[in-house]
């Protein structure tokens, strides 16, 4: 097995470390965070061949993976890594490093969450808070796909489970400005 | 009577309306009042974090702000999410002053992070501020004769690091309160797995197969119901339950129940007031419960005078 790395300046295993706060060369390959993984078995390569790949310095390969998507954030693995790696804040600087630099995963599947996750903080920033039907309504109508989940909908509106207004922020400038200033950190981050 | 900083969340006055109610209904009871956060806005949940980091600090930071302006020292949160996110940045952003000072450049007019105030969950709150007696003391109609699977989600423990609460792996704080109402807690070993979250949306497959096993287990473990303390581990067991025994052509027929529903109803509110016509699996088979006696299984006689036997040679 392969665990030497190219260990320097910028590379993108010292970008990653820098990122997530966490050391991927610690990974010994043993797999735990693979069997613990909820979802691994919906991603391109598992969290246990991912950190080999950052090793590797296979950028483009991690980039493009579905695998940082579908990460759940739910830290079972990093709880279980005797390494003590924080796997999911390596997924997630993996992925903010693809999307600063316009890496797009070919998979509907991934297309169909970054279209949900923009929508999701389109809804606060328009209201300060989330507007669950309309958040709903729109990833149906930008996804192209008007009728999914619709079975759900006479159950669930009649109920009034899921109800048809949204009581918004009175300081909606104050989370405008937050975003643009949010936004200027990020651009400054790069 | 004690008091309380309180962060409802978006899904309060959405999908978990029932939730939001119910606690406020069991703080009352426990002589908790709680004041609410004025003007808070959503904490960015999974979304911010995953696209934007700095977002994903700013928009909690600004209620953590906002809580500052109130008098209490503690915040307490019934949405695990949002409860997830508040303290993540405020564990942070006390660790990290340089990066406090940088995200607070996007909240300027709120005013400056100090990091006064603790952030616990609601079942952290009840659990540890409240505490398991005081819950049991103002328990006049029990829940005894229920069988119900604790189910905590991954937020509310995990990481250990910033949650410092329970165990991230077997937690057993709901277990207590639920036993402490009447109830029997039953084994359950999915306590901690994952729902599947907000793929409920983007990418449902995945939540089925997720709540799905979650369903099952609870099934197994002789559960008549399952009890939560998570606005969307709620809606994905209970209104994506259907979809999945259709997949998977089973039937599990498990009403999901907030753990302050169950608290409320212990404490004697009628049940008509707990809202559960918004749930999709109906309750009331599982209510039929209330009142049954349990039959513990025998502990056989054998081993026990072999455990004797042991600690006698000491």
């Amino acid at each position: 097995m392969i665990t030497l790395s190219y260990k320097g300046k910028n590379t993108f295993l010292e970008a990653v470390n820098k990122k997530s706060g966490s050391d991927v060369l610690e990974c010994y390959q043993c797999g735990k965070c693979v069997s613990t993984c909820p979802v691994s078995n919906f991603m391109d390569f598992p969290p246990r061949e991912i950190m080999q790949m950052i090793k590797l310095e296979l950028k483009e390969e991690t980039q493009m993976a579905n695998s940082t998507w579908f990460c759940l954030t739910c830290s079972a693995c990093s709880g279980r890594c005797p390494r003590e790696i924080n796997i999911p804040a390596v997924m997630e600087a993996v992925r903010h490093l693809a999307i600063e630099e316009n890496f797009h995963p070919d998979s509907k599947q991934v297309k169909n969450i970054r279209k949900f996750h923009e929508i999701f903080l389109d809804m606060i920033k328009r209201y300060g808070r989330n507007y669950e039907l309309r958040m709903m309504a729109e990833f149906n109508i930008r996804t192209r796909n008007l009728f999914k989940d619709m079975h759900l909908a006479p159950k669930a509106l009649l109920k009034g489970k899921i109800p048809l207004g949204v009581k918004s922020v009175k300081s909606a400038k104050a989370i405008k400005k937050m975003y643009e200033m949010a936004e200027k950190l990020e651009q400054q981050n790069k | 009577m004690k008091k309380v900083t309180y962060f409802p969340g978006c899904s309060a006055h959405g999908t978990s309306e029932e939730f939001d109610l119910t606690v406020k209904m069991v703080m009352k009871t426990l002589d908790v009042e709680m004041e609410e956060i004025p003007d808070w806005n959503c904490c960015g949940a999974t979304s911010a974090h995953t696209m934007n980091e700095s977002l994903a600090y700013a928009l909690p930071l600004r209620n953590l702000v906002l809580a500052e302006k109130l008098s209490n020292d503690t915040m307490t949160i019934p949405c695990a999410s949002c409860y997830q996110r508040l303290k993540v940045t405020k564990v942070h952003m006390d660790e990290n002053p340089e990066l406090a000072k940088k995200i607070n450049t996007t909240i300027v007019e709120e005013g400056n992070y100090k990091g006064r105030v603790a952030v616990k969950s609601m079942l952290q709150y009840c659990y540890e501020d409240i505490g398991l007696d005081a819950i049991k003391a103002k328990v006049i109609s029990p829940i005894s004769g229920m069988k119900l699977a604790c189910y905590y989600g991954c937020l509310l423990t995990r990481p250990k690091s910033i949650t410092q609460f329970d165990s991230p792996e077997y937690p057993m704080s709901m277990d207590n309160i639920v036993e402490a109402l009447g109830a029997k807690a039953m084994l359950f070993d999915f306590k901690t797995e994952c729902c599947g979250a907000s793929f409920s949306i983007s990418d449902t497959d995945i939540v089925l197969q997720l709540s799905g096993k979650i369903l099952e287990m609870a099934k197994e473990s002789g559960a008549q119901a399952i009890v939560v303390a998570c606005p969307l581990c709620q809606s994905n067991l209970d209104m994506r339950q259907g979809d999945i025994e259709k997949k998977y052509k089973v039937k599990y027929n498990l009403p999901v129940f907030y753990l302050t529903q169950l608290m409320a109803m212990a404490f004697g509110f009628p049940k008509e007031k707990m809202m559960f016509s918004k749930h999709i699996v109906p309750v009331d088979g599982a209510l039929a419960h209330i009142g049954e006696v349990i039959e513990e299984p025998k502990k056989p006689a054998k081993a026990k005078k072999a455990v004797k036997a042991e600690s006698e040679v000491e």
